[in-house]
C-alpha cells in the first residue's frame, strides 16, 4: 500500500471535515454559501453551521484551493481551483487505499458486501 | 430590514478585515437560511465562537497560517495575559493571607514559609523579566514614533495611561485614608472604606486589562527584529515557569495551612458561604481560579512559542500547512 504522506493527511483531513466536503460540492461545479451547504448536506448528511461553513472558506481560499467567482450579486460564488483538484484527488485516492484496506481485512468482497447489507435493503423494501 | 445591516452585531465577533472579504458573503447566507426570522441561539453561539477563533487567527495565536514570527509574538503576547491575571490572583492571594504566619504554630511554619518564598521570589523574578522585555521593546518603540507611527497608537496609549493616573490617584488615596484608621477599622470594621477597597480593587483590575490591551496593540504594531523577538519569547517560556513556580508554592502553602492552620483559612474574607468548607474560602478559590486561567493561557502561549522556534529552525515546516 502507498504510504500516506503528511501532506496529504493534512490536506483535507477525514471526509467528514468541512474542507472535503466543501471541495468535494465545488468539484462539480460554482456554488455561493447557501448553495454549497444545501449541496453538502444532500450528498453527506452533514450541516454545515454557517460559521463553519465560512471559516472553511476563508481557509481553503487562503491556502489558494478555492478562489471567488466575479459576481454583482450579494452572493459570493466560489470555485475549486487547480490545486484544489489536485489536493482533493489526493485526499480521495488516500480514502479509497484506506477503504480498500479495510475490506481486505475484512475479507470483504463485493459479494459479501451485498451479502451483509442485504438484511437492511430488505428492511427498507418492507 | 437592510442585509447589510441586519446582521452586523453578531459578525462583529469577526475581526475587521475578516469581515471585509466575508461578510456580506456570510450575511447572504444566513439571510437565506433564515428569512426573516430570529438566528437560534446555536447559531448565534457558533458564530460567536467561529468570530473569536478568527480574532485569534488573526493575531497569531491559532491557525498554521502564521509563521514563526507570528506565532512567536502572539505566543508571547498570550503568556503576558496570562502574566498580567497572574498579578491580580497573586495580589489577591497576598492581601488575603496577610500574618498567616502569626496563626499558624511555630513547628509547622517551615513548609508553608518556603512554599510563600518561593511564590514570591518566583513573582519577583517574573516582574524583573517583563521590566526587561519591555526594556528590550524600547528602541522598536522609538522607531514607530520617528516614522509617525504615534497617530496609530494615541488612543490606545492615552486610553492605558489615563487608566493607571485613574487608578494610582484613588490607591494612594484609599492609603492616605488607611493611615487615619485603626486595625479594626481597616479590616471590616468601617464599610465605606471596605467599599472604597473593593470599588479600587475592581478599578485597578479594568487598568490592568486595559493597559494589556493596550500593550498587545503597540506590540503588534513594533518592527521588532528576529535576534529581540527570539529573546522576548526566551523570556515568555522563563516566566511561564515562574508562573508554575508560583503557581505550585501557592497551592502548597494552602495545603499545608489547611493542615496545620485551619482557623487561618476559615477566618479568611468571605469564609462561612454556603457550600463552602473552611479550607476553600471563597476569596482563595476567586484568586486560583483566576491564576488557573492565567497559567493555561501562558503555557498555552508557550506552546505558541515553542511552535515558533520548531518552524523557524533550519529545515523547520515555515510554510503554512492546511
Amino acid at each position: 500500500m502507498t504510504k500516506r504522506t503528511a501532506e496529504s493527511s493534512n490536506e483535507l483531513g477525514r471526509q467528514s471535515e468541512p474542507s472535503f466536503l466543501i471541495l468535494t460540492s465545488l468539484a462539480s461545479g460554482d456554488k455561493h454559501g447557501y448553495a454549497l451547504a444545501k449541496d453538502v448536506e444532500a450528498f453527506s448528511g452533514v450541516t454545515l453551521g454557517p460559521g463553519t461553513l465560512y471559516g472553511a472558506i476563508s481557509r481553503l481560499e487562503e491556502r489558494g484551493l478555492i478562489a471567488p467567482v466575479p459576481s454583482d450579486d450579494r452572493r459570493q460564488p466560489y470555485q475549486i481551483t487547480a490545486s484544489g483538484r489536485t489536493a482533493l484527488a489526493s485526499a480521495v485516492r488516500d480514502m479509497r487505499a484506506l477503504a480498500d484496506e479495510g475490506s481486505r481485512r475484512l475479507r470483504l468482497s463485493v459479494l459479501t458486501l451485498r451479502h451483509a447489507l442485504r438484511p437492511d435493503f430488505t428492511e427498507l423494501a418492507q | 430590514m437592510n442585509v447589510n445591516h441586519r446582521y452586523d452585531r453578531i459578525l462583529r465577533w469577526y475581526p475587521a478585515n475578516w469581515r471585509q472579504r466575508y461578510g456580506q458573503g456570510l450575511a447572504a447566507l444566513l439571510e437565506d437560511t433564515y428569512g426573516e426570522d430570529q438566528l437560534p441561539l446555536r447559531v448565534r453561539v457558533s458564530l460567536a465562537r467561529a468570530g473569536t477563533v478568527e480574532r485569534a487567527r488573526e493575531v497569531g495565536v491559532v491557525g498554521e497560517s502564521a509563521n514563526s514570527a507570528e506565532r512567536l509574538r502572539a505566543g508571547s503576547l498570550l503568556v503576558l495575559c496570562g502574566w498580567t491575571l497572574f498579578v491580580v490572583a497573586g495580589t489577591a492571594f497576598a492581601k488575603f493571607t496577610e500574618h498567616w504566619d502569626v496563626a499558624t504554630p511555630s513547628a509547622h511554619r517551615t513548609l508553608p514559609a518556603i512554599a510563600d518564598a518561593s511564590a514570591q521570589a518566583a513573582g519577583i523574578l517574573s516582574a524583573i523579566a517583563v521590566l526587561v522585555a519591555a526594556l528590550m521593546t524600547v528602541p522598536a518603540v522609538l522607531r514607530l514614533l520617528r516614522s509617525r507611527g504615534w497617530a496609530s497608537i494615541r488612543r490606545p496609549m492615552l486610553r492605558g495611561t489615563l487608566s493607571i493616573g485613574v487608578s494610582v490617584a484613588l490607591f494612594a488615596g484609599l492609603v492616605l485614608w488607611a493611615h487615619q484608621l485603626n486595625l479594626h477599622q481597616r479590616n471590616g470594621g468601617l464599610a465605606l472604606y471596605g467599599l472604597a477597597a473593593i470599588v479600587t480593587g475592581f478599578v485597578v483590575l479594568a487598568a490592568m486589562v486595559i493597559v494589556t490591551t493596550t500593550v498587545i496593540t503597540v506590540t503588534r504594531k513594533l518592527d521588532i527584529s528576529r535576534r529581540v523577538l527570539s529573546l522576548l519569547s526566551s523570556l515568555a517560556l522563563v516566566m511561564t515557569l515562574l508562573m508554575g513556580v508560583i503557581a505550585a508554592g501557592i497551592g502548597l502553602w494552602w495545603a499545608s495551612e489547611a493542615i496545620y492552620a485551619p482557623q487561618f483559612l476559615a477566618n479568611s474574607i468571605g469564609s462561612g458561604i454556603i457550600g463552602t468548607s473552611n479550607a476553600l474560602p471563597p476569596a482563595l478559590i476567586v484568586a486560583g481560579v483566576l491564576m488557573v486561567l492565567g497559567l493555561t493561557g501562558a503555557c498555552t502561549g508557550s506552546v505558541r512559542v515553542l511552535g515558533g522556534f520548531k518552524r523557524a529552525r533550519p529545515g523547520g515546516h515555515e510554510v503554512p500547512g492546511f
